[in-house]
């Protein structure tokens, strides 16, 4: 236990990046939760905060790989394990 | 690559471990250098470079991590190679919540509005990446990895070779970094408007 029973605003701002990325300990996620339940304006920013990183990574995860760099690479790994490159 | 003792260390062990990397691999390069072609030319470079030094692979420890710090090191020698002017930008401190004081400011939290989507949305992806290429080096790698899947800070770390809590600090600093560019990109677009004027 981290031996406190609930945060302040300050307090739970502080862990902000740290609980949106489930770095805390799983009492300090309880009680950073805890707090957004009955704290609307951190409820509001955390929201925020983790709308961004969620719209980033979602702007760049849809990427794949062409077909010819597959091809590319396996005949550079041919020609390498041959003795050729 | 034969041997005995090096039975784990086969080209098709190799091509096993790697194959499933690469969508990430060719993601995390792209974040980097922001370039299609270069970041295909990365990501075979890297393969084969880690092919040609596979035996200093230890079998069992993390192939992906290991593959990511080599193709990492490969894009930051690009990088730096195609960026001879010495980095300066932003380097100094953003405050916390930028985007949320921004999007504020400018009238645009509004009841049921969507002031995340109103900016992020509406800048493609390459944009995006743009903004992440122009972070200074020491935060471009750990947001590189960090949006590219939902990787821990030990996860990062491990690629990175650098501490825990230097991935944390780096981390936290270039998502508010981050998120001045990404505003900065918007009011540039005309897809906001900087509030009174104000030049982001």
């Amino acid at each position: 236990m981290t031996g406190v029973d609930r945060l302040s605003c300050e307090e739970a701002f502080r862990r902000l990046d740290d609980y949106l990325d489930r770095e805390l300990s799983a009492d300090e996620m309880r009680l950073v939760r805890e707090h957004l339940e009955v704290c609307v304006v951190c409820a509001t920013e955390f929201g925020f905060e983790r709308g961004v990183i969620e719209r980033v990574r979602d702007k760049l995860s849809r990427i794949d790989v062409s077909p010819d760099l597959k091809r590319r690479i396996a005949l550079a790994l041919d020609k390498a394990a041959r003795g050729e490159a | 690559m034969g041997n005995a003792t090096a039975g784990a260390h086969t080209p098709e062990t190799f091509e096993q471990l790697l194959t499933p990397l690469l969508d990430k691999a060719f993601g995390l390069a792209l974040n980097l250098l922001g370039d299609r072609a270069e970041a295909e030319d990365a990501v075979q470079e890297a393969a084969l470079l880690a092919f040609k030094n596979f035996k200093s692979f230890e079998p069992g420890t993390n192939f992906k991590a290991w593959f990511f710090r080599i193709l990492v090191n490969w894009c930051f020698g690009r990088h730096r190679q195609r960026k001879r002017r010495p980095e300066t930008v932003e380097y100094e401190d953003v405050p916390p919540l930028y985007l949320y004081e921004q999007t504020r400011a400018a009238g645009m939290q509004r009841a049921g509005a969507d002031p995340v989507g109103e900016v992020i949305d509406r800048l493609d992806a390459t944009q995006v990446r743009s903004a992440i290429e122009a972070l200074p080096e020491e935060f471009r790698a750990v947001a590189a990895l960090y949006f590219l899947e939902d990787s821990t800070y030990q996860e990062i770390a491990s690629v990175l070779d650098v501490p825990v809590g230097t991935v944390r600090s780096r981390l936290h600093r270039a998502r508010r970094l981050l998120q001045r560019r990404l505003w900065s990109l918007a009011v540039d677009a005309g897809l906001v408007s900087a509030p009174g004027g104000e030049v982001a």
